[in-house]
């Protein structure tokens, strides 16, 4: 044949072309060679000299294809109905009728879609607005625009077929679904397919359209759907409450969510899965949160790990702040357990206790909420917030919180020498910092953990240097270079200070001097210490001393320059033999103390006003020096109370069974002023901060109002502490007196800064 | 008056019996020095931090020697004013005179 375009009539060929498109509609056999010969027939028509003759063969296919429609509607898919109205079991395979139907016209207006390919690709295509036209809502609109064969046919049958059938339809599929729940899903196999054949029918029906393409489906069925299913639910949950505890409810809805996500993906189209879960979800879980919550404080408290979990499975879905009672209760519970184990604490030992009770309360949450909750961050936030309320409650209003203090108290008696091996202490540093990240005042912690390491450090009390730069380098990583700058300071100067003595012994001996003491000076770095510079005491250097003393200034002025050394007596020690006794004793004590024995070289008593003149030492660090030697009975006094005239002497008949002891000191243990006067030193290093951080903001803003200037020094990033609003205001005070900033002249609550 | 457990044996030190020595004598001194800046005021006039600490700069760039120690020293005039060496050399580009006494800026020495 040719491809020309001659002239055709259209009658002649269109009852051939009639012919074959209802065998090919009807899925009948075709023959290749009929089939080629329509293929044509279509082409020739749609060429046709004079006129093409498409919008004519589109008409007569329309009209062709319609009345097969309703025809097919009224044998096939009714023709049962009719004669049966009354036998139930008749009406309900309308699905299957429909079904079988539909899976006959879906395909076969795949193929005749195929037959009439030129006809769409040349004819219709062309006509098709394109997507920009209708992107810019250059929509003519005409009911008359003609749609490719395939989507021709679909939208007769949606016309034709859907929406005639539409309510009864639907009727028989959730009729269909009811009976798959009452049988627990064990609705047979074939009825399963038809249902959802059925479902996604409506889908496929429109399918060709770019937008909307599943709003058919959604008006048509999945609206009634969810309403039946929603109140279907109403029911079972209303069913369960009847016979249930919250626990069994709990359990069931978990098997029910199961099954009817299970239902869903088995009958339903996807767009549908997630709409009919949370229809399930409403009904059961957030309609009937009253019910559920009712026993969770039981729950809780009890830690009924089987319930809290299908707590957790039932609640997850649904928004937090439904969920905030379950986190809320738990959060209560960790804080009630934590305030009770840590309430209880007394005795010399409460650091230990503190920082260890705590952790197995973290500890035991953190178990908990990783096996019930699946470390949900919501419950471990809850954990946070209960762990930082216990661990900075303070006692009353009045009293300050001690955690800052207990946990550096811990960490010192960890780095303290002690019999612990070293895997296990470093192990509890480890965890201390998970108490330490809690702490508010991380300064106060700061401050107490900087004096321990002092007095560790220099009366080589640490375990271990390792241990003690570890330490260092974690509370770096929490709180950054700033917190830990003094420390590492510290620390430095003593491995610093060890070499300096090797050096300066290997001098001494190159020099071929004999000191005759042993001798190890360490020297610390102004500034870094906690020590404080009011703490240097007046003190005459005995003569025994002065050689050494000088030998090591010379060597450090040698060696370093433009620098000065203080030496602090208070806190040097050393060894002295004692040979005036029928043994000989080899005695550690305080160099003040040190003084004191020497002076009996000469003499054999003295009184305390001597002793205190000859060395200069003022009335506090003598009783604090003198006591501990009276005590030891090494020396004897005239008087129980050691005035001016106290006499003192050696004690000729002392004896010991050891040879080498020490004399206990005052000094290594901690007082409670030396508390306070950290705490205090913590307030002042506070106003400084935030004077210099108001002084900061009201230089940038000029003027501010009170609360503002209030709420920019609240929302400064805080690393160290909290600062509470009285404290900022008694700043603005003092900053108003020392004028960087006054109170503006037309209103009483705002600050304006002074250049 | 506390034992220490270590050298708890109960035996006489005869090393040195019988030799005339003195009734005291110093066996082991372990002595805590500071050392400081020898300067006459502790603050560094040009940044205000104390001169045993590192200026502002390298406070901010922390700055810091293989010992990790603060590598910021202090520096006299020949005026004997002192002054971070860092904060001193940047001053110097600007106006070679001491910022406190207006002499001629030329160094003494370097702290060490």
């Amino acid at each position: 044949m040719s491809l020309k375009p001659k002239v055709v009539e259209f009658f002649e060929v269109w009852p051939r072309l009639r012919g074959i498109a209802e065998s090919v509609i009807t899925l009948r056999k075709v023959e290749r060679a009929i089939w080629n010969t329509s293929f044509s027939d279509v082409y020739t028509l749609c060429v046709a000299q004079p006129e093409p003759m498409a919008d004519r063969l589109y008409n007569e296919t329309k009209e062709f294809l319609e009345s097969h429609v309703q025809v097919m509607l009224t044998r096939k898919v009714l023709e049962d109905t009719r004669e049966d109205q009354k036998d139930n079991k008749a009406t309900s395979d309308l699905l299957q009728r429909y079904y079988t139907t539909w899976m006959e016209y879906s395909q076969g207006i795949k193929y005749l879609h195929q037959l009439y390919i030129y006809l769409n690709q040349q004819h219709i295509k062309k006509q098709k607005i394109t997507d920009t036209e209708s992107f810019y809502g250059n929509l003519s609109s005409d009911a008359a625009e003609q749609m490719e064969i395939g989507e021709l046919g679909l939208d007769i049958w949606r016309v034709y077929m859907v929406e005639f059938l539409a309510s009864e339809l639907v009727r028989h599929i959730l009729e269909g679904i009811a009976v798959d729940r009452a049988s627990n899903g064990t609705l047979d196999w074939h009825r399963v397919q038809t249902i959802n054949g059925v479902i996604h029918s409506f889908v496929e029906v429109q399918d060709y359209k770019k937008t909307g393409s599943l709003k058919l489906y959604q008006d048509l069925f999945e609206a009634p759907m969810l309403e039946a299913s929603g109140a279907y639910y109403t029911n079972e949950a209303n069913k369960l409450l009847q016979r249930c505890t919250v626990s069994e409810y709990m359990q069931e809805v978990i098997k029910i969510l199961e099954c009817e996500s299970k239902r869903a993906k088995k009958f339903l189209h996807v767009s549908s899965l997630a709409k009919l879960r949370k229809q399930c979800e409403e009904k059961f879980i957030n309609d009937r949160l009253g019910f559920i919550y009712s026993e969770c404080r039981e729950m809780v408290s009890e830690e009924r790990r089987q319930d809290l979990r299908n707590m957790y499975i039932v609640l997850k879905p649904i928004p937090d702040n439904l969920k905030a009672e379950l986190i809320q209760t738990f959060l209560e519970h960790i804080k009630n357990e934590g305030l009770e184990t840590v309430n209880a604490l007394k005795g010399e030992n409460i650091h230990i206790a503190f920082v260890e009770n705590m952790l197995k309360v973290h500890q035991k949450y953190q178990e908990l909420i990783a096996a019930v909750f699946e470390n949900d961050s919501l419950f471990l936030s809850a954990l946070d917030k209960a762990c930082a309320s216990v661990i900075n409650r303070r006692p009353s209003e009045r009293q300050p919180c001690r955690s800052a203090e207990y946990v550096a108290k811990y960490c010192d008696t960890l780095l303290k020498k002690s019999k612990t091996c070293e895997a296990e202490i470093d192990q509890k540093l480890t965890n201390n910092i998970t108490i330490f990240k809690y702490i508010e005042d991380k300064d106060v912690y700061q401050k107490f953990y900087s004096r321990l390491l002092a007095k560790r450090l220099i009366h080589e009390q640490s375990q271990s240097m390792d241990a003690e730069e570890g330490m260092i380098n974690r509370l770096k990583q929490a709180c950054g270079y700033e917190f830990t700058n003094k420390l590492h300071r510290m620390f430095t100067d003593i491995s610093v200070s060890a070499d300096l003595n090797n050096k300066f012994n290997n001098h001494l001996k190159d020099a071929g001097i004999d000191l005759g003491i042993n001798l190890s000076i360490k020297v610390l770095q102004a500034g870094a210490w906690p020590l404080g510079s009011t703490q240097v005491i007046p003190f005459a250097v005995p003569q025994e001393f002065e050689k050494s003393i000088k030998m090591f200034e010379d060597y450090y002025h040698n060696l370093f320059s433009g620098r000065k050394l203080t030496w602090l007596h208070h806190m040097c020690h050393g060894e002295l033999k004692l040979s005036h006794l029928k043994k000989s004793y080899i005695v550690t004590m305080q160099t003040y103390q040190m003084a004191v024995m020497l002076l009996f070289e000469t003499c054999d008593s003295l009184s305390c006003r001597e002793i205190q003149n000859t060395l200069q030492l003022n009335d506090e660090t003598f009783q604090k020096h003198m006591q501990p030697m009276i005590e030891s009975k090494l020396l004897n006094a005239s008087s129980e109370n050691l005035t001016g005239e106290t006499r003192i002497e050696l004690n000729m008949d002392y004896t010991n069974k050891r040879t080498k002891f020490k004399i206990s000191s005052a000094l290594q243990k901690e007082t409670p002023q030396e508390v306070e006067h950290t705490i205090n030193s913590v307030d002042e290093d506070r106003k400084l901060f935030l004077q210099a951080a108001i002084v900061r903001i009201m230089k940038s803003r000029k003027v501010l109002k009170h609360n503002a200037l209030i709420q920019e020094v609240l929302s400064l990033p805080k690393v160290s502490f909290t600062p509470n609003i009285a404290m900022i205001k008694k700043c603005v005070e003092s900053l108003i007196d020392k004028q960087y900033i006054e109170r503006t002249a037309n209103s009483g609550d705002e600050y304006s800064y002074m250049a | 008056m506390a034992d220490d457990p270590e050298n708890s044996v109960d035996k006489p030190d005869d090393n040195d019996a019988g030799k005339p020595e003195k009734m005291f004598t110093l066996k082991k001194w372990n002595a805590v020095a500071m050392w400081s800046w020898d300067v006459e005021c502790d603050i560094c006039a040009i940044c205000r931090v104390q001169v045993m600490d590192s200026c502002l700069r390298c406070q901010a760039e922390n700055k810091r020697d293989v010992l990790g120690r603060q590598d910021c020293v202090v520096v006299w005039g020949e005026c004997n004013h002192s002054f971070h060496h860092c904060c001193m050399s940047l001053w110097v580009k600007q106006n070679n005179r001491c910022p406190l006494c207006q002499q001629e800026w030329s160094i003494q020495r370097m702290g060490k």
